[in-house]
């Protein structure tokens, strides 16, 4: 019997593999030597003509070619594809080093954002957002503040007058949102007030005649001089840190008693001031017609000025002068 | 306010605790340090010598030969100073000593003289500013001493804030006395009986006015002007006083020392009888300054029977000073009203020491002791003759009275404060009162004016228990669940316009009357009176300059055209809409999206805005607004526009003029609105209801509208949107081509039923029914029907 001389079909194959251009090329080779029209399936069509043991002999010969046959495609093929993906990866090379886009802020304001940080800081333990006007009465500026008519803040060199009379300027304290929510709202009060306020001064490295404050006020039954120190060591750990120290100085304000400034300890070991707090004055309580059983607390806080500590800003005229280059930073 | 280690120690026994203790106790107290400087000898091996003889140099007329003894040993030394005689008792440089910064001494040939060092004025030896000559010391001074050991050399200054409500405190003693409770320590009697041995020849009545209660004055005799003492000079220059003479020097020291300011007047230029009165209206009175002031009848004044002497607390006249030439003198110590003073000093912008502390309010007793340590002063260096102190008070001032129930101190601090501690605190405060076990009985001292209600002692118990030493307790607010309307809405913009590529800007609220009048006409301006700049003296009645400005700077400077906006308030004349007496205020959001906008990835190229830029930010600020065509000043003419939320105005917005892009000299059209948030509220903007989704399969028409040119598109979507209600629509604008002649819509519907999938049939049932009802409706053609889908 003249066999097939499968080495050769091997060989061929091999040849036939290294020349294919196109993964669905796999599927025709394998047609072309496993198929119906193959030379194996010639050869297995002259199985019936042998005899029993040559049958099964020749029968395992062509089976083995076969499985060979199929093994070798089959392996081609994850090759080619291998490479494939290989040479795709290989072409994928960008340097990523180059920022495209180079711009990476929020686009929100610095001074918004601390705004927001601090109000929400509060919100978090129960305080509402309150709100009141820039242009006001100096009655609720400094009267209702228990700021008598010959106090120095009142002078024109230091306060914006909006009428001759000396009735009516830029707020120059956001206190008195205090007021403005007092007269309109009975107790129990736990608001915020963030917003702008005046001062006559230029817009320079350390100086803005704009800027920023947070009023913070709390009225109740039974709140204490303690819950004062609470409150505001839970705001400057949540805004600084939880290992921030933190001491209280005594301090005067017209409108709160006892009054202290809070100093927080900084990075390079210095203390620096960074809120204004007091329990409420009974006077002012009592000008928005409060009951004697209520009182409370109240604290102010300089939004630039914690900006300029978290960020490290040096100069407060970048705030306003609303530079790309400064507003794209946050 | 400056304040000295050893000065204070003339008080109370501070000398061996540790300054950084004091700092830590002065803080605690409410005195902010501002500054605290260790003072040590800026020079080395200076000795005390006194001046043997004086005698001419053989080849230089400057510069005199003197001849020294430092106690051991006698030097001859070259000195160029003038200002002492033989005798004179000096500190000397020998040499290897060194002077101020350094500077070593040694021996040295002066014009063919050995010089064995120098002797050494207040400058040399870093002390103090005096040109004059070489420092004269006591003649009672050891010869030979180290001179860093005649006074207190090795000292500490602190540089400290003393709060508007404690004028007591601005003196050594006031200082003294709140430290003598920290440390418990008890506190000096500084001053010494007087012995007047000479009768008063002036007259002193200080009248019937409120705004001096008390005016009492001393003459002085047979006194010679000089320099004061080392010690004195030491002092009132390290706290920042310049040294004069010892008339001057004594009344700075005085005031430093115990709060009094004192005034010496020549007494010989006085005639007849001192008194106190305001000034008539342009009177005028000569000032040390040698300023001719012009008075109002505010101004408190001394007169003699001639004239105004002096302005009341704030300076003294020219006329009556202490001169080399005067030979008696006479010294107030008064107490002025504070509010008088202030008047007086802010008016005149004369500010001194004397009328800081007199508008911070003095101790109303203190007037007598003022002039007492004023000759005590003086004694200690002079033999002088004084009178009997002339006083003209009129005890007008007393305190009552003031009670209070023990509980309130815990009802306010939230801490017990025991018997012992309060009791122990008031008498070392010196503050009278009666702790019992239920109240608190109390009189203010004269010189505390702020202890005038019970919360006012409460503060001042708390404050020497130390804030640091009280509990901390967090008590949660009653509004857990919103942050408020005003910051809800604030915080909804911000995040829509923070994510969509403006730049959120803060800009000043002060503007120019052009940029006002550009866009808000109608409005009047809420100006200034006493702006910090004349050019923009008016408040913003919008924002849509501070906008454009900050477009402008940023493209000019960075060369990038960007979206901006701002939330912030805009002011005018007319009445606010809650409160009285104030102007109208409008928290309001302005933007600005320009025609070619920078895009932020530098691999692509500009962006192009139009019209619908702005109103397609605007849909998704507010998506339930309307826009109502209405040409306003400053915009375009066909785009401006209303915007209505719920039927009611809430802004305006549109493109900018072509006129004013030019006068703004812009290179590119700017789109901008302008919206008063307070016109709606936050719950108005909350669009966000599930629709649910059906599980059927889409149809989907694209339908070509051939239009007018001013078809509004939204009115065929709200058509299409009415008809096909009870469906899951998604229906949008894909084309709009517009000619001359022509203009074509191209609409995309696309539409589920919730129960069932549609038929080939009912789907063209569906088109025909939304082009007829769309063309009877509108009267629009279809042209064409680009696609209908499964």
């Amino acid at each position: 019997m003249a066999e097939l001389n499968f080495d050769k079909v091997l060989a061929s194959l091999k040849l036939r593999l290294n020349e294919i251009v196109d993964e669905a090329e796999f599927d025709d080779v394998l047609k072309e030597y496993t198929g119906k029209d193959s030379l194996l399936s010639v050869e297995r069509k002259k199985l019936s003509t042998l005899s029993k043991d040559d049958k099964k002999t020749y029968g395992e010969k062509l089976n083995n070619v076969n499985n060979s046959i199929t093994s070798n495609i089959k392996k081609a093929e994850q090759e080619f594809i291998n490479k494939k993906y290989t040479s795709l990866e290989n072409e994928e090379n960008e340097d990523i080093t180059i920022d495209w886009i180079t711009r990476s802020g929020t686009h929100r304001h610095v001074i918004s954002q601390v705004m927001d940080e601090v109000v929400e800081i509060f919100a978090s333990i129960g305080y509402k957002v309150a709100f009141g006007p820039e242009v006001e009465t100096s009655w609720h500026n400094f009267d209702a503040l228990n700021t008598p008519d010959w106090h120095p803040a009142r002078y024109e060199s230091d306060t914006l007058y909006t009428d001759h009379n000396l009735e009516t300027l830029l707020r120059t304290q956001t206190s008195t949102v205090q007021i403005r929510h007092m007269e309109n709202n009975d107790p129990p009060v736990y608001i915020v007030a963030p917003g702008r306020v005046f001062r006559s001064d230029q817009l320079d490295a350390t100086h803005s005649p704009v800027f920023h404050q947070l009023e913070g006020l709390a009225i109740d039954k039974n709140l204490k001089f303690t819950d004062l120190k609470g409150t505001l060591e839970y705001f400057v750990k949540q805004f600084f840190g939880e290992n921030i120290e933190t001491k209280f100085i005594p301090h005067f304000f017209p409108f709160t008693e006892p009054s202290a400034e809070v100093l927080v300890k900084w990075n390079n070991g210095e203390w620096l001031e960074i809120l204004g707090c007091g329990m409420v004055d009974p006077n002012v309580l009592d000008h928005v017609g409060y009951s004697k059983e209520y009182q409370g607390f109240a604290w102010g806080v300089g939004i630039e000025r914690l900006a300029m500590l978290k960020y490290q800003i040096d100069h407060i005229k970048n705030f306003y002068e609303n530079d790309l280059r400064f507003l794209e930073q946050f | 306010m400056k304040i000295l280690k050893s000065w204070l120690n003339d008080w109370i026994d501070i000398e061996d605790i540790n300054s950084n203790d004091i700092s830590e106790a002065l803080e605690s107290l409410g005195f902010e340090i501002e500054s605290k400087t260790d003072k040590t000898p800026n020079y080395k091996n200076i000795l005390v010598g006194k001046v043997l003889e004086i005698y001419e140099h053989p080849n230089a007329d400057k510069v005199r030969i003197t001849k020294v003894d430092v106690g051991s040993k006698t030097y001859e030394i070259v000195c160029g100073a003038w200002n002492f005689d033989v005798g004179a008792v000096v500190p000397v440089a020998l040499p290897n000593s060194e002077i101020k910064d350094g500077f070593k001494i040694n021996k040295r040939d002066i014009r063919g003289v050995e010089s064995n060092g120098m002797i050494c004025s207040a400058s040399e030896l870093d002390l103090w500013d005096d040109h004059s000559g070489i420092l004269k010391l006591s003649s009672e001074t050891k010869l030979g001493s180290d001179f860093s050991t005649i006074y207190s050399s090795n000292d500490t200054l602190w540089e400290i804030g003393v709060t508007p409500n404690r004028g007591d405190c601005m003196s050594h003693l006031g200082i003294a006395r709140e430290l003598s409770n920290y440390f418990n320590l008890s506190l000096q009697e500084n001053s010494n009986e007087l012995k007047p041995n000479i009768e008063s020849v002036i007259k002193v009545n200080s009248g019937r006015i409120k705004a001096c209660n008390s005016y009492q004055s001393i003459e002085i005799e047979n006194f010679k002007l000089d320099d004061s003492n080392l010690n004195i000079r030491y002092r009132l220059s390290a706290v920042g006083v310049r040294v004069i003479n010892n008339v001057v020097d004594y009344t700075n020291y005085v005031l430093h020392d115990i709060g009094q300011p004192l005034h010496a007047f020549d007494r010989d230029k006085l005639f007849g009888t001192i008194s106190v009165r305001f000034a008539k209206d342009k009177e005028i009175l000569k000032t040390l300054d040698e300023q001719e002031r012009k008075l109002d009848t505010n101004d408190l004044i001394i007169t003699d029977d001639d004239k105004p002497i002096a302005l009341a607390g704030v300076m003294g006249g020219y006329d009556t000073e202490v001169t080399d030439k005067t030979n008696n003198l006479l010294i107030e110590s008064a107490y002025f009203d504070k509010v008088s003073v202030m008047k007086t000093s802010r008016r005149l912008n004369l500010i001194s020491d004397a009328s800081i502390r007199f508008e911070r309010g003095i101790d109303f007793n203190l007037q007598k002791q003022g002039l007492q340590r004023f000759v005590n002063l003086f004694e200690n260096d002079q033999d002088i003759f004084y009178s009997n102190i002339i006083d003209s008070s009129k005890n007008g001032i007393t305190y009552n009275e003031v009670k209070f129930r023990k509980y309130e101190i815990e009802q306010i601090l939230g801490v017990e404060l025991d018997d012992e501690f309060i009791k122990n605190t008031l008498t070392k405060l010196k503050i009278e009162a009666n702790v019992s076990d239920t109240e608190i009985i109390f009189t203010s001292p004269s010189w505390r004016y702020d202890l005038e209600r019970p919360i006012d002692l409460i503060e001042e118990l708390a404050k020497h228990y130390g804030f640091n030493n009280f509990a901390s307790t967090l008590p949660i607010g009653n509004n857990l669940n919103s942050k408020g309307d005003y910051w809800d809405k604030r915080l909804y913009l911000s995040k829509i316009l923070s994510s969509s590529n403006f730049y959120e800007t803060q800009t000043l609220s002060f503007t120019d009357s052009y940029s006002n009048e550009l866009f808000t006409p109608e409005k009047k301006s809420v100006n200034v009176i006493n702006p910090i700049d004349r050019s923009q003296e008016y408040l913003r009645t919008n924002l849509l300059s501070s906008l454009i400005n900050i477009y402008k700077f940023n493209v000019e400077n960075n060369n990038h055209s960007n979206r901006y906006y701002e939330i912030n308030n805009v002011y005018d004349d007319s009445n606010h809409k809650i409160f009285k007496h104030i102007p109208n205020q409008e928290y309001s959001l302005g933007l600005l999206i320009p025609e070619i906008e920078t895009i932020e990835d530098d691999r692509l190229k500009t962006k192009s805005n139009d019209i619908n830029s702005l109103t397609n930010t605007i849909k998704k600020l507010f998506p339930l607004c309307e826009f109502e065509q209405l040409s306003r000043p400053g915009f375009h003419k066909n785009y401006s526009y209303l915007i209505k939320l719920e039927n009611k105005i809430i802004g305006y917005m549109g493109k900018l003029s072509y006129k004013n892009k030019s006068e703004m000299e812009l290179e590119q059209s700017l789109y901008i609105a302008q919206i008063n948030t307070e016109n709606f509220e936050f719950k108005q903007l909350e669009d966000n209801i599930y629709k649910p989704l059906s599980p059927y399969p889409y149809i989907k028409f694209d339908l070509s509208f051939s239009v007018t040119h001013d078809f509004q598109a939204s009115d065929l979507i709200h058509l299409i949107e009415s008809i096909l209600k009870e469906n899951e629509n998604n229906i949008s604008i894909f084309d709009n081509f517009t000619n001359e002649k022509t203009r074509n819509l191209g609409i995309r519907i696309v539409t589920r039923n919730y129960d069932k999938t549609y038929t080939e049939a009912e789907s063209t049932q569906i088109l025909e029914m939304i082009v007829k009802e769309a063309e009877t409706k509108f009267k629009i053609k279809l042209n064409r029907r680009a696609e209908n889908a499964t």
